[in-house]
């Protein structure tokens, strides 16, 4: 009792010689599979993403085939890229990091087995689907309605593991990072039921209503507190410094559970909704600023006097370049549902790129951090290649930074053009050419990226070289 | 109680849902409960009071057409609502006429709901009755042919059947029709 309470302060990994002689106790199988899967995911979705940033600069481009169209391969790369990549890899990183968090081996290895084989079943059902074109009309919540309902199985299997293992617990104190694994997954829950189930009993704007709630909470509710468990397990863990401040976490974890729901209809400024309810969450939107300066503040100051750790060390550079894509696009989302920047900015281009920045800029290099960090653990190899790390990294911040600016600066051009009207709407598509060129050639970058890092992952997985014994 | 929950996973669960609960409630249930606008067709026989109409249920030829628009994702890139924003107003207007802004009883049977996000090509709102049906039959075959820098998709699938063309269009016809905002009533059929 005494080393647990020794080892369990508030703001710190719980570590111990005993428990690092337990790794053994792991066997990451779930996490494995998860992984690997999320990584295929990724290069395949990857491919979509390039073909539809293609057809806006070639609209011909398989145009003759119903299947691939522009409207049918969109929510292909949405949901694959969402569901696919990053929720799968999020929960394979999750069941890594919680059993280590509690010091007991992960509640049943066989239940997540089969989470992982109901999730791939899922996601190629989905390509199925979203190919043939049917869609339910609504945004992020197009699969069928078989698929959603496949999903909440999936989702309830995976929230008895981890919950089960938090219950069989050694270390009474929870760690940040499980308050927020557990916060997705029962928001999750409620979220996706009104996104996929309750939607279906409303009509108009109150099921539009319903639905923004649903896809803002998707990124703010089930990404954010996953992505932040990420990072608030592997930034210290990758820098091997404690965490800041335990109090500033639960300030940043409990204000963003009450913000964050709040704020759905600021989808709708200047749209046909009730003013009032764009005045609260216009309100809330802003006060989001709170939860996210919590968080940022402690991932900074955590890495005080630890900066020159950035300069080898491939996963800090993805986390904490995240951690500023995050900072970035918690102040953008604010700053748009104010009513006058929203005049501008809404329905461009603009908004693509801030939903690119919170999605792949910071959760998705969050993940990817997870990941070179977790498979050469889980598979006791050495990562095949840090020179092929470091170029998947530049390969994702040179063409992420190029995908994110181009579309803002044209995306603020075309609101601008939009509120002349005496400027016909053509040409403010045809002005907005350049700008999809950019964005397609940042995406190739990107796309790079994607290759460097599923390449080395998969070598690192299959490769020979074991992990001398720490 | 927050302090509480770092140790015990029940008070932890509590807190969590509670506080969602507030804001989840708050603006989602209780909203339409407040404006009756929501759930209120429109219809409005007295021009002093702005344009004159009644919001339709689609036929089930536009209803098979609304289908279509759903199933090619067409939602992407148009959205369907005239905001309050002048320029919205004038873009979607017609023939130097402003058209009324979009209000929630337009919408009453609209599921799935159509307002969108992204406004890769024009909003169609107010589409119904600007152009004929020749004009669509030309722009879904090769939309260039019409709009020089236009970016949409071609759908000759749509145009090479003739059932589907005609409910589409049938469907297009409606948009932003319930309330009859154009003076000499000159609607393309």
């Amino acid at each position: 009792m005494q080393l647990e309470a020794s080892i369990n302060r508030p703001g710190e990994i719980p570590v111990s010689p005993a428990i690092r002689a337990n790794e053994s106790l792991h066997e990451d199988l779930t996490a494995k599979w998860f992984l690997i899967s999320s990584i295929s995911y990724f290069f395949i979705v990857g491919i979509v993403a390039l073909a539809i940033a293609a057809k806006f600069v070639w609209p011909q481009l398989l145009g003759t085939i119903p299947y691939l169209s522009y409207g049918r391969l969109r929510p292909l790369h949405v949901n694959g890229m969402l569901f696919g990549w990053l929720l799968a890899a999020d929960m394979g990183l999750s069941f890594y990091l919680v059993p280590r968090l509690c010091g007991v081996k992960l509640w049943s290895e066989r239940l997540g087995l089969a989470t992982v084989g109901l999730w791939n079943a899922i996601i190629l059902s989905a390509v199925v689907s979203t190919l043939m074109g049917w869609n339910q009309g609504l945004e992020y919540a197009e699969l069928p309605l078989p698929l959603d309902i496949a999903v909440v199985v999936a989702w309830v299997m995976f929230g008895i593991n981890i919950f089960g293992t938090v219950a069989t617990r050694k270390y009474t104190q929870m760690y940040v990072s499980i308050w927020y694994t557990l916060g997705t997954i029962l928001w999750t829950a409620f979220v996706y039921l009104t996104g996929n189930f309750a939607v279906l009993f409303a009509t108009g704007v109150n099921q539009a209503n319903l639905n923004w709630m649903y896809v803002h909470n998707a990124v703010g509710l089930i990404f954010t507190p996953v992505g932040l468990a990420l990072a608030y397990y592997f930034i210290p863990k990758s820098s091997n410094s404690p965490l800041h401040s335990h109090k500033l976490s639960m300030i940043g974890f409990w204000s963003l559970a009450f913000v964050y729901v709040w704020t759905g209809a600021h989808h709708m400024i200047h749209g046909p909704i009730s003013q009032w309810l764009q005045t609260i969450s216009i309100v809330f939107s802003v006060m989001l600023l709170i939860p996210v300066w919590a968080v940022v503040y402690n991932f900074f100051a955590t890495m005080r006097g630890q900066w020159d750790q950035m300069r080898n060390n491939v996963p800090l550079k993805f986390l904490m370049t995240g951690v500023v894509f995050y900072l970035l696009t918690c102040f953008q989302g604010p700053m748009h549902s104010l009513r006058s920047v929203n005049a501008i900015v809404s329905k461009t281009d603009w908004i693509p790129g801030h939903a690119h920045m919170a999605v792949l800029g910071a959760f998705s290099f969050f993940a990817i951090a997870g990941c070179y960090y977790t498979v050469p653990r889980i598979f006791r190899k050495t990562l095949h290649s840090e020179a092929l790390a470091n170029w998947s990294y530049w390969l994702f911040l040179i063409g992420g930074v190029g995908f994110f600016v181009t579309l803002w600066l044209g995306g603020f051009w075309q609101g601008w053009q939009w509120n002349n009207p005496a400027i016909p709407f053509i040409d403010t598509v045809i002005a907005l050419q350049p700008v999809w060129l950019v964005r397609f050639f940042s995406g190739v970058l990107m796309f790079g990226g994607i290759v460097a890092f599923a390449y080395n992952i998969l070598a690192t997985m299959i490769g020979t070289e074991r992990q001398p014994s720490q | 109680m927050l302090h509480k929950a770092d140790n015990s996973a029940i008070i932890f669960v509590i807190a969590a849902l509670g506080l969602f609960f507030i804001g989840g409630i708050l603006t989602t249930v209780v909203p339409p409960l407040i404006d009756q606008s929501w759930a209120k067709p429109f219809e409005n026989k007295d021009p002093g009071k702005g344009p004159t109409g009644k919001l339709e249920k689609l036929t089930e030829q536009q209803q098979k057409g609304r289908n279509i628009y759903v199933r090619e994702g067409c939602w992407y890139c148009h959205t369907q609502q005239t905001r309050t924003l002048q320029s919205d107003t004038i873009r979607s207007g017609w023939r130097g006429v402003e058209s009324p802004i979009s209000t929630p009883d337009e919408f009453v049977y609209d599921s799935p709901h159509l307002f969108g996000t992204k406004r890769t090509g024009p909003d169609l709102s107010r589409v119904g009755g600007k152009y004929d049906e020749q004009w669509h039959r030309a722009h879904f075959r090769n939309p260039r042919d019409l709009v020089p820098g236009s970016v949409m998709p071609p759908y000759p699938w749509i145009v090479g059947n003739e059932v589907e063309f005609q409910a589409m269009v049938a469907y297009l016809q409606t948009l932003g029709r319930a309330k009859n905002w154009r003076p000499d009533n000159d609607y393309e059929r």
